[in-house]
């Protein structure tokens, strides 16, 4: 038995003691420090007790995070990754906000429309794939296509229910001022539905960031999903594996911290603070 | 009466019915409303919770179609909103992603620039709100942002305007000081104001007329002249009896 599984634990267990009467910001920064020594103590201490010798012990995942900078190889496949949840999720975006807008606010379209999005909807991205291979082959276009996929669900059906759910007195407010046409769009429609806009957004971008590692994984020949794949087809490499993870859990919250900004802006606040 | 008739009739309600249909049934909300407002009137509809006053509201503001007879102002039905009518609504109408100085401007999109920022500056300034031009409605509080609601109604120089309880959420002392800037403000706009309320007072304290509805369905159980000048001794003994007519009139037994 080694000391670094009490070790964590205590340094942990400090953590939470010496900052116990710290600021609430401070105490957000902290704390999660805190949890997560614990989880590397149970972690180190898991390993010791099983002593099964393909699972890294953090410290083999920390020499192989050095390992996959100094390779040069992890910043193409991060790349590679992040071009097409880019692609996908702008072209998304691009055609469901707008869609959402149209269906959302003409009954006549939700008619049409709303039961088609419905049904296509509970279909998982990754059912997908063998379609995508088949139209596009193994490459960028495959995965950029999957990505749109899906975040195209979750955009549209955000949009489409947030215009739906615009209160009663903000339409009559626009009909009595004599809102008409495209005003309506710009002054009523899209800021009364951006907050849940910018919510759906936070989704899809969120799910298009789980799809394209198991897409990478499946059917390309780059990325992130298939660094993990390669890691362990090249003399199971379990260490790599869990780095690219950590790697991969990293970026998720860089992207998803950079789409809460949207959430600032005064035009979307009201949205979220209790209404 | 003799004084009125000699004004302009503005909005008049003929023979106005309204029913909707509900699960189980028809409901019958409106029947037979038979109502003169002159040119620059004030005029109170006072009645029960449920009666259709908003109903009645919506059918003169156009959100809503009459089941029978019809509704004209200056000689002209009803089809449709208006944007030189405006509705001052029982919950907040503004928009909470536009600032006071935005939501105000929203009648005021054709004027040129300059025209524009004048009239908003002006009624910012009437309304009392100069200095949160640039807030948002979730930075101001509830009265502030019924000012600001009032504001964008008087902006584009309504000749009606509807008011739909527009003070039933603001604390005693808030309705009191909005009561007294409404009538300081038609005193000097002169628009034709309908005004729904389920406070006997405040109807005593702002109306020139006062609707009486009776409980759904709702028709006019009698119209009260209240015939005293602005501003209104609260404790004067013609108020009083108004007041005990109106309590008399809604069913309510006046104890004192
Ligand atoms: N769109 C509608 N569909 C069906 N029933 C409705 C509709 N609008 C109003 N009603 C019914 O009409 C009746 C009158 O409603 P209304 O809102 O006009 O009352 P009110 O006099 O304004 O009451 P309050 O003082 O509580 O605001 C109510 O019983 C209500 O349920
Ligand atoms: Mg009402």
């Amino acid at each position: 038995m080694s000391a670094w599984a009490p070790l964590f634990a205590v340094v942990g267990a400090l953590t939470f003691l010496f900052t116990r009467r710290t600021s609430d910001r401070a105490r957000a920064v902290t704390y999660p420090i805190g949890v997560t020594l614990f989880g590397l103590a149970g972690w180190q201490l898991a390993c010791e007790l099983v002593r099964a010798e393909v699972f890294p012990t953090p410290f083999d995942v920390l020499a192989a995070s050095a390992e996959l900078i100094e390779s040069q190889r992890l910043w193409g496949d991060i790349v590679a990754s992040l071009y097409r949840v880019t692609w996908g999720f702008f072209l998304a975006a691009g055609v469901g906000i707008p869609l959402g807008l149209v269906v959302g606010w003409s009954t006549r379209s939700f008619l049409a429309f709303n039961p088609v999005i419905q049904g296509l909807r509970p279909v998982s991205p990754i059912a997908w794939i063998p379609i995508a291979i088949l139209w596009f082959g193994i490459g960028d276009l495959a995965g950029i296509f999957l990505i749109f996929l899906s975040s195209f669900f979750p955009i549209t059906v955000g949009t489409m229910a947030a215009v739906r759910n615009i209160s009663l007195v903000h339409q009559r407010s626009a009909m009595n001022f004599g809102l008409k046409g495209i005003e309506v769009f710009r002054r009523v429609v899209l800021p009364a539905a951006l907050p849940q806009i910018i919510t759906s957004l936070r989704i899809a971008l969120g799910v298009a960031w789980l799809v394209i590692v198991a897409a990478e994984m499946v059917g390309m020949d780059s990325g992130l999903g298939y660094l993990i794949n390669d890691a362990r087809n090249m003399g199971s490499r379990y260490d790599l594996v869990v780095a690219t993870m950590v790697v991969i859990g990293l970026i998720g919250i860089v992207l998803d911290m950079m789409i809460r900004k949207l959430e600032r802006f005064d035009e979307v606040r009201w949205g979220y603070v209790e209404r | 009466m003799s004084e009125r008739a000699k004004q302009r009739a503005k909005v008049t309600f003929e023979g106005v019915s309204k029913s909707f249909d509900q699960r189980g049934g028809i409901l019958d909300v409106l029947e037979d409303i038979d109502l003169t407002v002159a040119d620059g009137e004030f005029v109170c509809l006072l009645g029960p919770s449920g009666c259709g006053k908003s109903t009645l509201l919506n059918i003169v503001g156009g959100f809503e179609r009459p089941t029978a007879g019809r509704v004209t102002i200056d000689g002209v039905e009803v089809e449709g909103p208006d944007a030189r009518r405006v509705f001052v609504f029982q919950e907040y109408g503004i928009f909470p992603w536009a600032s006071a100085w935005d939501n105000i401007a929203l009648g005021l999109r054709h004027l040129p620039r300059s025209e524009r920022e004048e009239i908003v500056q002006r009624t910012i300034d009437m309304v009392g709100l100069s200095g949160f031009e640039s807030a948002y409605p979730m930075e101001l509080s509830g009265g502030m942002k019924q000012r600001v609601e009032v504001a964008r109604a008087l902006a584009v120089s309504p000749d009606v305007i509807y008011m739909d309880e527009p003070f039933g959420a603001l604390d005693s002392l808030t309705r009191l000081t909005m009561r007294s800037e409404i009538i300081r403000i038609w005193q000097q706009e002169r628009n034709t104001i309908l005004f729904v309320t389920h406070d006997v007072d405040e109807s005593i304290q702002i109306a020139d007329r006062i609707v009486v509805f009776t409980p759904r369905p709702g028709r006019v159980a009698e119209i009260v002249e209240v015939g005293l000048e602005h501003p209104r001794d609260l404790g004067s003994p013609e108020y009083g009896e108004i007041k005990n007519r109106l309590y008399e009139l809604l069913g309510v037994r006046h104890v004192i």
